[in-house]
């Protein structure tokens, strides 16, 4: 599904990805684990197209979308997440699950006067989000604004709409950042669920190691801008080089 | 000093239908879609200019005459002949108006798209703001001193409304503010309805955080020139009544102050609100009137004091306490767009997934 090739990106003197290749398969949860500065968030942007590498290839889907913009490749069915959920705050909870839905004829001004020619098609949206705010939890909250969320929620919005444009494969950086042991796990319950029911692929940011190693197919492991090891949980956990640089072991 | 209450009513309201185009329009673009648009003037002098051209080269035409030119020696019978066309020809009053406005329209929305295309392709949106600020200046300037748009300094004059004709000043300004108002409020519908919109909705979405907008699939660059393409047909169109209404067209009226005034009636309002802008621009124009009558009365008392620029400090003093006190401003705006929210309001059982 997604093919890294040679990927490298520096910033001035900084190689912040250096020669990086993996592939995540479909259906696959990967995650992408490594120490702070090690390159993840660069490699991240680099596959959202928010940043363009320097030199190698990025392909989704059998495209290349190594220089494509985030717009066009959002569009191709590679959606992100945020860190710090990068909600549209001023806006109600189910606003912000709608917008991404895709082929909307009311998004263009030609037909937004006319009511009935996008109703029938916001009916069917607002269904959509219903189901998918009632399976994260959110749907009791879909007129408040956003910014009345509580960090947990607005996580769950965050990847909820990210859903919402259905997407084939899901970046997520640091989901459980910041939110409570409890909930981070039920973030990774609802990942896996998404995986198994909607065959959903994801590449996953994330410092919890204890629970994201319960929940992923293959891990990628960065250090300094290169791939340090990839394989199994279960391989990387004895790997004696992951050992040294990750836990300091 | 005696006040004609009824006409001062006429004038005011006139005054207001013009000034709601306006706010309405800088609503669309910087209240909802978070473009700010610092040229505001330029969009409403292209209809003033846009005017000044039919008037002097169209309605001739239309009305079967031949066209004499505008300005220098030919002055005087140029304003002669169009005050004689437009008292006695009616029909080729109306024609030669909607043909402005539809010129007018056309020029200030392509000028609208295309400029907000190329600056936003460069810059972030506030280099647009600066592009637009400086860009006003260097048309009102060239206009200035351009002979044949608006004859430079002189102007234009003996631009009638189309119902001068009646040969009832007091009816035919009626008949003009209702005009007015009615495209006003037509505006205001079409304005609401494009807010309560998935369009709405995207341009909301793009005010907050354009990277994310885009990052969801969305074409943001296309969809801000299309606010300011709309935007900028409403402020036209807004400019065409104003010189209309004012029978005189001067590049001096369309200085950076009108572009303020403007900002000022849509940050009282309540930006993001369209009620909130008719709101700040029946506030403004009431102000502005009532200035007005205080300069004449104090110049007539010869108080030796321009109140004019009272106006001035007046919208100072407004907007920075609303930016202080109540940045929502009078009516903020609602958290919801389309009627979506309603179908999950409904106590029933959910809406079935087709």
């Amino acid at each position: 599904m997604l093919q890294i090739r040679d990927l490298t990106r520096s910033f001035g003197g900084l190689r912040a990805v250096d020669g990086v290749s993996f592939d995540v398969g479909d259906g696959q949860v990967t995650g992408l684990i490594g120490p702070n500065g090690s390159g993840k968030s660069t490699l991240l942007n680099l596959i959202a197209g928010q940043l363009h590498p320097d030199t190698g290839s990025i392909h989704f889907g059998g495209q290349d979308i190594t220089r494509s913009s985030p717009d066009a490749i959002n569009r191709l069915g590679l959606a992100r997440g945020y860190q710090d959920p990068a909600l549209f705050f001023q806006m109600s909870v189910l606003d912000n699950t709608l917008l991404p839905a895709r082929e909307q004829l009311g998004e263009s001004p030609w037909h937004a006067p006319w009511h009935a020619r996008w109703r029938g098609q916001e009916q069917h949206n607002a269904a959509r989000a219903d189901t998918l705010l009632e399976r994260l939890q959110l749907r009791d909250l879909f007129d408040r604004r956003a910014s009345d969320l509580s960090g947990g929620q607005m996580k769950l919005l965050d990847i909820g709409r990210s859903l919402s444009g259905e997407p084939s494969m899901l970046l997520l950086d640091e989901p459980t950042a910041g939110v409570a042991p409890k909930l981070a796990r039920e973030i990774f319950q609802h990942i896996a669920t998404l995986n198994r029911e909607a065959a959903l692929s994801f590449l996953i940011v994330e410092h919890r190691l204890d629970i994201l190693f319960d929940f992923v197919d293959q891990v990628i492991v960065l250090h300094m801008g290169k791939v340090l090891a990839a394989g199994k949980p279960d391989d990387i956990v004895k790997d004696v080089r992951v050992r040294e640089v990750y836990f300091g072991l | 000093m005696n006040i004609d209450l009824g006409a001062t009513l006429v004038a005011l309201m006139t005054f207001f239908g013009i000034a709601a185009l306006m706010a309405l329009s800088l609503n669309l673009e910087y209240g909802i879609a978070g473009v700010p648009n610092f040229g505001q003037a330029v969009f409403v002098s292209i209809g003033a200019y846009t005017t000044a051209i039919t008037y002097t080269r169209l309605l001739p035409l239309l009305a079967g005459k031949e066209v004499i030119w505008p300005c220098g020696p030919t002055l005087g019978p140029a304003l002669q002949l169009r005050s004689e066309i437009m008292r006695s020809y009616p029909g080729a009053g109306f024609l030669n108006l909607a043909i402005t406005l539809v010129i007018a329209a056309l020029v200030s929305g392509l000028v609208g798209y295309f400029v907000s295309r190329i600056a936003l392709r460069l810059q972030q949106e506030w280099f647009l703001a600066l592009v637009l600020l400086v860009g006003g200046e260097t048309v009102r300037i060239f206009v200035r001193s351009y002979e044949p748009v608006i004859c430079a300094n002189n102007g234009v004059s003996g631009v009638a409304q189309p119902f001068a004709w009646l040969g009832n000043p007091q009816l035919s300004s009626i008949l003009f503010m209702l005009l007015v108002l009615s495209v006003a409020a037509l505006t205001w519908v079409y304005c609401e309805r494009l807010v309560r919109s998935p369009f709405g909705r995207l341009l909301k979405a793009l005010r907050e955080n354009a990277a994310v907008t885009r990052s969801l699939g969305k074409d943001v660059a296309l969809a801000r020139a299309r606010v300011m393409l709309i935007g900028s047909v409403i402020a036209a169109i807004a400019g065409v009544f104003f010189v209309l209404n004012t029978g005189y067209i001067s590049s001096n009226d369309f200085v950076v102050t009108l572009t303020l005034d403007i900002w000022v009636m849509v940050v009282l309002g309540g930006l993001g609100n369209n009620r909130g802008a008719l709101l700040g621009a029946l506030v403004i124009t009431i102000l502005d009137r009532l200035t007005a009558i205080a300069t004449i009365q104090m110049n007539m008392s010869a108080i030796d004091l321009e109140f004019n620029y009272v106006r001035y400090i007046l919208y100072g003093i407004i907007l920075l306490l609303m930016l202080r006190y109540r940045p929502q401003g009078i009516l903020p705006e609602p958290a919801r767009t389309t009627n979506a929210h309603d179908l999950l309001t409904d106590p029933a059982p959910h809406v079935a997934d087709s």
